[in-house]
């Protein structure tokens, strides 16, 4: 099942984002509008200077004076104004109206909230005697002017569209910085690629190390700068060697045509500089399609014996040599599920190879044995092998190592590809003496 | 009787050198530069073997083979310079009887030619009688014994052995081989018939069949030698 890293990613970043706002409007909002309810300290000492006087005026005159300041502030205030005692009856002269008496239901403190929720009027206040507040206390309608505002439309402004709007933002930074900052580097990547810069490790690089589809996406993007850096450079050797090699038999063929050669040699050197450009084409063409078509080759059951004697047959009579040399040392129980014709063209290409780099009287050994699912072979010459550096480079396709005069480096390259397309290995190593190519092949079902 | 050839090429240099290199060789040869040309040729008369290009101006070599097969049986060698993708090219040759890549040597497009009149010629004689004093030939169950043993043979090693033996001491070219032994076209890469050979030398010598030796002639094919030991 494929894992969605991203998708997981942003859900998380979304959600933490709507529980950040949802909390920011909850409390601080909250806490910022309520604040806002309370009467500045200057009101309240205002207010507090009345409950004072009203003191004052209660311990000095009596009932007649609280009744005669009660009048005065309730006209100076435009306000009700009532001055009560412990017991809630009036210190004044004048009794509570039951109208009167039930403003005394809820009263305020001077430092709680004030609005105008309830039933749209003012809040009463009360305000104890500062001295004895036992005694009695003031206890009055807020006048209109003093009652806080509560939040102005700015700071609404503020904590519902402008903070939300920054979080917002932040959160749309974090998507950007996650999202579309790697892809603009896989997009500089692509633009280096495009201005032909392929050999250069680009800034891609890095994003693979990210483990979600971004990273997937960077890899596959890499593989494919591999492939197009691998077959541009092929496509240059291509080039390099065909020029090389279509010309230096043409510039025989040509030389020969102008030299008095007598018929028979001509017809000699023609058939073997056509030789030599036929099979440089048909080579070139074979790994062309191996490499490009990937194609789907039918499998059989074949006796790896029946390979190797077929093989060896025709190779005796290229290199006149006596079967003798050439020892297969593989049984009947050797069989593999392979394209028959895949395997005897890499086979072919590893056994002419030997032949050709065999001692005189060298011989040339297969051998082979089972490892689970495969079959690990094993041909062997004497010759003088290969240097430990080079043992990867001969499966490169046009290189030719500085001993070799002959061929187009193109033999092994086929044999790679062929064996690769039937889910085997081939690899090289160097024995003694001698070289050693190993080749795993599928083993076919027993029966 | 002079054998009769259909030569459909649009190259003029090679039409023309194929065109002499068979009328020496004593056929009567009809050359056409497009398929066109090669429907009426066919639609006028009838040939013993036809070669044709594939890639041609005009109808090419498939859509004209098609349409002779229609017609008549006439054995058909495709020449193509598509390339050696042998696997695509069996999948295009369907109906021709042989397919030569370009290029190739005269000597293997006689060798080609031959075999495949030889194979039409062929098709009229009765069958040669199987016997041997020393090994049974099963057609039955398509399977050789030798003193009381079965080899084991599978259909198309026993279509080989039998194919060998009617033309015991004769080469017979790969060609010929693979049309009537594997029923394919020969291509360069195939080791078809190869490995065919090898199993069957191995079953036969299983069984203890000595005087039965199948060897390969270099650049011909392969030759059964019977010999009198036992």
């Amino acid at each position: 099942m494929r894992r969605h890293p991203l998708l997981w990613k942003l859900a998380l970043l979304q959600i933490s984002f709507c529980l950040l706002l949802t909390w920011i409007i909850w409390t601080w909002g909250l806490s910022a509008e309520r604040s806002t309810y309370f009467l500045d300290q200057a009101d309240q000492l205002y207010l507090a200077r009345y409950a004072q006087q009203a003191e004052d005026v209660w311990h000095n005159e009596g009932s007649v004076g609280v009744e005669r300041f009660r009048q005065q502030l309730s006209r100076d205030e435009n306000t009700w104004v009532a001055v009560i005692g412990p017991h809630l009856e009036s210190l004044g002269t004048t009794p509570l109206t039951a109208l009167e008496a039930s403003h005394l239901t809820f009263m305020r403190m001077l430092h709680w909230p004030m609005s105008r929720r309830l039933q749209d009027e003012l809040p009463f206040v009360s305000i104890e005697f500062p001295d004895a507040p036992q005694q009695g206390r003031l206890v009055m309608q807020l006048p209109e002017r003093l009652l806080p505002g509560g939040l102005t439309p700015w700071t609404h402004v503020l904590s519902h569209g402008v903070v939300p709007t920054l979080l917002a933002a932040l959160l749309g930074l974090l998507i950007y910085r996650n999202l579309v900052v790697p892809l603009n580097r896989l997009r500089d990547r692509a633009d280096s690629l495009r201005a032909d810069d392929l050999d250069s490790e680009g800034p891609g690089v890095p994003l693979m190390g990210r483990r979600d589809e971004l990273g997937e996406l960077a890899g596959a993007f890499e593989h494919m700068a591999n492939r197009l850096r691998q077959s541009l450079n092929q496509q240059r050797l291509l080039l390099r060697t065909l020029s090389h090699e279509l010309r230096t038999p043409l510039a025989r063929l040509r030389i020969a045509h102008d030299s008095q050669l007598p018929p028979e040699q001509l017809r000699e050197r023609l058939d073997r500089e056509i030789g030599d450009m036929q099979r440089l084409l048909e080579d070139t063409l074979d790994l062309a399609w191996l490499d490009t078509e990937r194609p789907q080759l039918p499998t059989e059951p074949v006796l790896m014996l029946s390979i190797w004697e077929a093989l060896c047959e025709d190779a005796c009579f290229e290199s006149g040599w006596p079967a003798q040399r050439l020892i297969g040392l593989v049984d009947i129980d050797c069989l593999l599920q392979v394209h028959l014709d895949s395997v005897a063209q890499a086979l072919e290409n590893l056994l002419r190879n030997a032949i050709r780099f065999s001692p005189p009287q060298g011989k040339i050994t297969l051998t082979g044995w089972r490892e689970d699912e495969h079959w690990h072979l094993c041909l062997q010459d004497e010759g003088p092998g290969v240097a430990e550096r080079d043992l990867e480079r001969i499966f490169v396709p046009y290189q030719r190592l500085d001993n070799s005069t002959e061929g187009f480096g193109l033999g092994l390259a086929i044999a790679r590809r062929a064996v690769e397309l039937q889910g085997g290995r081939l690899w090289a190593s160097n024995g003694s003496p001698g070289l050693i190519m190993h080749m795993t092949l599928p083993a076919a079902a027993a029966g | 009787m002079t054998p009769t050839l259909l030569l459909v090429e649009d190259d003029a240099r090679l039409r023309n050198d194929l065109d002499q290199h068979f009328q020496k060789r004593g056929f009567s040869v009809t050359a056409c530069p497009c398929g066109t040309q090669g429907l009426a040729a066919i639609r006028a008369g009838h040939f013993d073997l036809v070669l044709l290009d594939i890639m041609l101006p005009g109808m090419d070599g498939l859509s004209l083979l098609e349409a002779l097969r229609d017609i008549e049986d006439t054995p058909v060698m495709l020449m193509s310079a598509l390339g050696a993708e042998q696997d695509r090219i069996i999948g295009f040759t369907r109906g021709a009887d042989d397919y030569l890549p370009k290029p190739f040597s005269l000597a293997e497009l006689d060798a080609r030619a031959n075999a495949l009149l030889r194979r039409m010629a062929r098709t009229h004689t009765p069958k040669s009688v199987r016997e041997d004093g020393r090994v049974q030939f099963d057609d039955e169950l398509q399977d050789v014994i030798h003193a009381g043993q079965r080899a084991g043979l599978t259909g198309s090693e026993y279509r080989l052995l039998i194919t060998l033996r009617e033309h015991a001491g004769e080469a017979l070219s790969k060609p010929l081989l693979y049309q009537n032994v594997l029923h394919r076209i020969y291509t360069r890469l195939d080791r078809g018939l190869d490995v065919h050979v090898c199993n069957l030398r191995r079953k036969l010598t299983a069984i203890g069949v000595q005087h039965l030796q199948i060897q390969a002639v270099r650049g011909q094919g392969y030759i059964l030698i019977e010999s009198d030991q036992s």
